[in-house]
């Protein structure tokens, strides 16, 4: 394998760990109220 | 928090003008839909079916689709935002300079000047104009982000930046080309590269023009028609981001069985497979979303138009994924099993969903009630009569024409001619040329409603306030 291959596949393995990182934060128990929170203010009058 | 002016001329603007492309796009389907079953309605140099299609599809996707995202946006951005538009003059010069672009395409394909990229057929000088209309665009709505007086962004407003800068890398990318006259010019792509760049802007144009924005929209205007929250926003943001890592992959899989390297081909369709559960995501938190809701199908006319809407995004994207795998697609590809997809999304998905914004802005920026709603009711059937007949008869069409094509004698050789197979498709064409006539009369039909609406709709106090409050 090549450095470019490496490179390539390394940076394929980052963007999974990133979108990981995504969803755990997302739901994380912590984060539950504030992150329901903006679906709420679609009920205030426009 | 005090309530900010907001603009809603900009929006009236943008309707407008996107209802107008709207009908010039399905009127000019129907006419080329009867050229496919009557070559005599060709009338060249200009009439012909080669020079009226891109203006079919440009019209529909730059004119009608970005036309009323324009018109969204705009909307959704002030009040996502709590502020007002950041340039009213921008977006006043915007509207203008949109359609000069659309004039510009329409006269320039007209001529028979394109640049033979399905999606992507005006030449050079236009795609200048559409990076400009487009930055301008971007400008306005970022900044608005910037100053928002909200600290949360609701999840609407992630899929708006999404398509902002997912639509101008692609689209910049797509359009690199060496110009060899005003009107001609070569891609700075060669072979392959070519078809890989221009697939991959052309796949990924449907998501963050046709997916992204609708989506917006739907998450947008879903709890405004329902009176309820959308069942998870948490859902909502975790589909967002696995779409938008997932989607860009999938481009090459319009290049199945091609000189596109294997391992390209194999990625494509991986991912596309893989689109299936951010996209289902969505789907299933719109259906959750109306948990103890159901019977606003019956009495909400806004509803149906969401729901339905949403329901064939669910369809397309379960159809979409299958139609990449390799084997099926050996067997459908290059047949009018295509267009039958393709035009589920379109008139289905993305339109309805247009629809349904169009039918909630009308009244809000115009300060008059909904002129008929059994009018908005019998749009509504008319256009998913018109569309599902336009669609099962390209499947059932191009399922019959797949068949035919592989059919083989035991010597090998084929068993119908391409005329055969050819003359077998007219009985569907003239159903698909019928199928688009009644999506036509429901588009006249909505129009109608909205210009009746904005003559004579009853004065609306709930809504009044906000169409004098405009800037």
């Amino acid at each position: 394998m090549d450095l470019a291959s490496v490179f390539y596949l390394g940076v394929t393995f980052g963007l999974f760990a990133i979108l990981v990182g995504i969803v755990l934060r997302t739901y994380s128990k912590k984060r539950k109220e504030t992150g329901e929170a903006p679906k709420y203010k679609m009920l205030d009058d426009d | 928090m005090e309530k900010p002016s907001y603009n809603t001329d900009i929006v009236r603007g943008f309707v407008n003008w996107s209802i107008i492309w709207g009908l010039v796009a399905v009127l000019v389907g129907v006419i080329v839909s009867l050229q496919m079953v009557n070559p005599d309605l060709n009338f060249p140099p200009y009439l012909t079916f080669g020079r009226l299609r891109p203006i079919h599809t440009n019209a529909g996707i730059y004119g009608w689709g970005v036309g009323f995202i324009f018109a969204t946006f705009f909307y959704m951005a002030q009040r996502l935002c709590k502020t007002p538009i950041w340039s009213p003059k921008l977006a006043k010069f915007q509207l203008w300079f949109f359609n000069a672009t659309i004039i510009a395409s329409a006269v320039t394909l007209l001529m028979g000047f394109t640049t033979s990229k399905e999606y992507h057929e005006m030449e050079w000088p236009i795609d200048l104009m559409i990076i400009v209309l487009w930055v301008m665009f971007a400008i306005n709505i970022i900044m608005t982000i910037i100053k928002r007086r909200e600290e949360q962004m609701y999840i609407s407003l992630w899929y708006m930046m999404a398509a902002i800068i997912g639509i101008a890398v692609l689209f910049v990318v797509n359009s690199a080309a060496v110009p060899a006259a005003l009107f001609k010019s070569y891609s700075a792509y060669a072979g392959t590269n070519d078809a890989n760049v221009h697939w991959w802007f052309g796949h990924n144009a449907v998501a963050m023009a046709l997916t992204a924005p609708p989506l917006a929209m739907f998450y947008y205007f879903l709890p405004k028609s329902t009176g309820v929250p959308i069942y998870s926003h948490r859902l909502s943001i975790i589909s967002f981001w696995s779409l938008i890592f997932m989607y860009l992959w999938t481009g090459a899989h319009h290049l199945l069985w091609t000189p596109v390297p294997d391992w390209v081909q194999t990625l494509a369709m991986a991912f596309s497979v893989m689109l299936i559960a951010p996209s289902w995501g969505s789907v299933i938190n719109g259906y959750l979303s109306m948990n103890g809701q159901w019977h606003q199908m019956r009495d909400n006319y806004l509803v149906k138009f969401l729901i339905l809407g949403l329901t064939f995004y669910g369809l397309q994207t379960l159809q979409g994924p299958m139609q990449s795998i390799r084997t099926f697609s050996a067997f459908i590809h290059y047949t009018d099993w295509v267009p039958g997809h393709i035009h589920m999304g379109t008139m289905g998905w993305v339109s309805m969903i247009g629809f349904a914004c169009i039918y909630y802005l009308v009244p809000r920026i115009y300060g008059n009630e909904i002129f008929s709603i059994p009018l908005a009711n019998l749009h509504f059937w008319l256009i998913l009569i018109g569309q599902l007949i336009w669609s099962i008869s390209m499947w059932v069409a191009g399922v019959l024409q797949a068949g035919m094509w592989n059919a083989m004698n035991p010597d090998g050789s084929l068993t119908y001619t391409f005329m055969e197979t050819m003359v077998e498709m007219y009985p569907y064409w003239w159903a698909r040329a019928i199928g688009g006539l009644i999506y036509l009369i429901g588009v006249l039909i909505f129009i109608y409603n909205l210009y009746m609406t904005v003559q004579k709709g009853k004065k609306s106090s709930s809504t009044l306030t906000e169409a004098e409050g405009r800037a």
